[in-house]
């Protein structure tokens, strides 16, 4: 990897931390409705991913995917603000604030949308890598999952079906250790995910999801692999979230240390391109910039309207109009 | 016996006396259903069809018979007993344009991929304001009758009727079945399209052109004066059976057909409850929170003034269905339950 795109991967590392830390701020001071699962600690694997995705592929975003869908929305659409106002429940959202953090979509810049019932998109990968294959596109269909959503049918059903028609899926799996407070390998016959695809048939890669060089390395390989018509494929991205549960942290204080201190994505980063000659200076500069572009997203946010009372009971169908009170 | 001679002599072919159906070839709800098929894949390119079985057998029901001879099978897709991805295949596929029509066996197997249809596809166009349809059919068989047991037998609409964003078409005659299943797969919406088993062998002079039933709109099947029947599926033709006889009692019954269940023709149902003034709603699913809750609260809401009594309920016993016969004909409702109904209402 030349040092330029390390240095785009730093920024765009940078760029989902300071989302998620000003969208925190902001969610402490009663900004930001509803619940909050930030991405911190896992933005190596979510850089990774967005610089092998195309506007034209799709992906189907996890629970905490906002710095992805602000990544695409600010690479493919130029207004990545929009991801933050629909956060905010604001009118200037991409889903008009219908959606929120679990369901942001814009399928211009290739994001389906999360479905907050974790894995449900497992299946619904499956029809758009059907319909791109039966029109002869080289698309990548991917779905980000989260280790817990292993538990679920439809991990299997969509494995197996993606196995036997060799769609082209992309599956990344982010095992970040924890289903909420249930580690993976309590939860699962396996605590490497990889153990149970491989009786699929599907080949598949275990990395370093916080050293963003080998992820983006290894995504790549594998889009390639299957924009080629060669089939799904499956990475599973070791990493960790900063986040604790709902009580707080509940995880082994020496597992803490090493994931935050030791592991952090964006030090070891920093680490190859200061090996590489790139000066602290530099890569200040490209932190700064990111953060003033976040909080400009965050004012944007803040001053954009709320959405018009009749969006409530719009596109409930496409056919019908639904009876206002 | 080889020896020939003793073979006795096929008889000669007997003159039959021509019969109605030899005059116009009557169609059934099976082969109206497989002709809808057809017409639309010969229309939409991007449609497939996809389940279990479906393919070269051509559907438990022989529903999609012949289908993958024409159209192949890349259009027409067998899958392993994976309800939940075929539900969000089509939901995936439809995302990006492709109009799919999934076939789920039997209705009780809707189980298996309920998260799919009601978080999913039925939320899909809502949640994400308007930039992905779902324009998906859900054909499945439904309803008892035939001693297919507590997962064979179900009705199910009451599952889905309190979920906004999935529309929900019930035929109760292959004439409806084939004009709404066109107009179910030219939706934008997504279909949930209920086949009452009981119905697929009945028969009627289907036209063979492409026609679509609109989506939304009640029937007429009977005009009337007296009493109103709101039924749909197999309660239909029950419906109009019990109608026959009370007009030889002198009682005149109106049976309003709804077609679609969700969104219904509320118009219809309660222009025709005002007119009669009394009303039986006639549903084959348990009583408690179903279809006939909703139509008689609605009907009493709203024509309370023009009725002369309440809303008489036919409905299943609050059971699951039994598997043997003289069980199930006790727990399912027939078409003297539903004589019984009119004869109640008649005397208000």
């Amino acid at each position: 990897m030349d040092t330029p795109t390390l240095i785009g991967l730093y920024r765009d590392m940078w760029l989902i931390r300071a989302f998620e830390q000003g969208l925190e701020r902001e969610f402490e001071k009663g900004n930001v409705p509803g619940m909050l699962h930030t991405g911190l600690g896992q933005e190596a694997t979510q850089a990774a991913l967005a610089h092998h995705l195309k506007a034209s592929d799709t992906f189907f975003p996890d629970h905490r995917c906002h710095g992805i869908n602000a990544l695409a929305q600010h690479r493919y659409g130029g207004d990545g603000e929009r991801i933050m106002a629909e956060l905010f429940g604001k009118a200037t959202g991409v889903c008009s604030g219908k959606g929120g953090s679990l369901h942001s979509a814009d399928p211009n810049v290739g994001n389906f949308g999360d479905n907050a019932v974790e894995g449900s998109y497992m299946a619904t990968v499956l029809g758009v890598a059907l319909a791109a294959k039966i029109r002869s596109q080289p698309n990548v269909a991917c779905a980000i999952i989260g280790d817990g959503t292993v538990g679920r049918g439809e991990f299997h059903e969509s494995l197996n079906m993606a196995a036997i028609w060799d769609l082209p899926v992309l599956y990344a799996c982010v095992n970040n250790g924890y289903a909420i407070s249930m580690p993976v390998g309590e939860g699962h016959a396996s605590a490497d995910i990889v153990d149970m695809v491989k009786g699929y048939g599907i080949p598949t890669r275990q990395l370093d999801g916080n050293h963003v060089i080998e992820a983006a390395e290894e995504v790549g390989e594998a889009v390639e692999h299957i924009r080629s018509g060669k089939g799904p494929y499956f990475l599973e991205f070791k990493t960790w979230r900063w986040q604790g549960i709902f009580a707080g942290e509940f995880r082994p204080e020496a597992e803490v240390k090493y994931w935050r201190e030791d592991h952090d994505p964006i030090m070891l980063a920093t680490e190859a391109l200061a090996e590489r000659g790139v000066s602290q200076s530099e890569l200040y500069t490209v932190e700064q910039e990111v953060k003033e572009l976040i909080e400009e997203w965050i004012s944007f946010a803040m001053e954009s309207p709320s959405p018009d009372p009749a969006k409530a009971t719009a596109d409930v169908y496409v056919g019908w109009e639904v009876a206002t009170r | 016996m080889t020896d020939t001679d003793t073979v006795p002599a096929k008889p000669a072919r007997r003159e039959r006396k021509p019969r109605q159906s030899d005059k116009v070839r009557k169609t059934s709800f099976t082969q109206a259903l497989n002709n809808a098929l057809d017409l639309a894949m010969a229309k939409h390119d991007e449609m497939f069809v996809i389940g279990e079985d479906i393919a070269e057998m051509g559907g438990d029901f022989g529903v999609t018979k012949g289908l993958f001879n024409k159209y192949g099978g890349e259009r027409v897709r067998d899958t392993p007993l994976s309800e939940a991805a075929i539900i969000g295949t089509c939901a995936g596929a439809a995302m990006v344009g492709m109009r799919p029509v999934a076939e789920i066996m039997f209705a009780d197997f809707l189980g298996e991929c309920y998260d799919q249809i009601v978080n999913n596809v039925a939320k899909m166009h809502y949640m994400f304001d308007g930039q992905f349809t779902a324009p998906l059919v859900i054909r499945t068989a439904c309803g008892g009758g035939f001693g297919g047991g507590p997962h064979h037998s179900q009705s199910v609409e009451g599952w889905f009727l309190n979920v906004p964003g999935i529309v929900i078409v019930a035929p109760s005659n292959p004439v409806d079945a084939k004009g709404l299943l066109l107009a179910s797969i030219d939706s934008d919406d997504p279909v949930l399209f209920l086949e009452h088993k009981a119905l697929y062998r009945s028969r009627a002079e289907v036209p063979p052109d492409y026609y679509t039933t609109p989506l939304g709109t009640a029937a007429v099947a009977r005009e009337g004066s007296d009493v109103t029947v709101v039924a749909s599926m197999r309660m239909v033709p029950m419906a109009l059976a019990a109608a026959e006889k009370a007009s030889e009692q002198g009682v005149s019954v109106e049976v309003v057909d709804l077609r679609t269940i969700r969104p219904y023709d509320a118009d219809t149902v309660l222009s025709s409850a005002a007119k009669t003034g009394r009303v039986v709603v006639a549903n084959e699913a348990p009583k408690i929170g179903g279809l006939g809750s909703e139509l008689s609260a609605r009907i009493s809401e709203e024509c309370f003034s023009e009725l002369s009594g309440p809303v008489v309920r036919v409905d299943g016993l609050d059971t699951p269905i039994p598997f043997s016969v003289p069980l199930e004909e006790v727990v399912l409702p027939d078409e003297a339950a539903v004589s019984a109904a009119i004869a109640i209402a008649a005397q208000y």
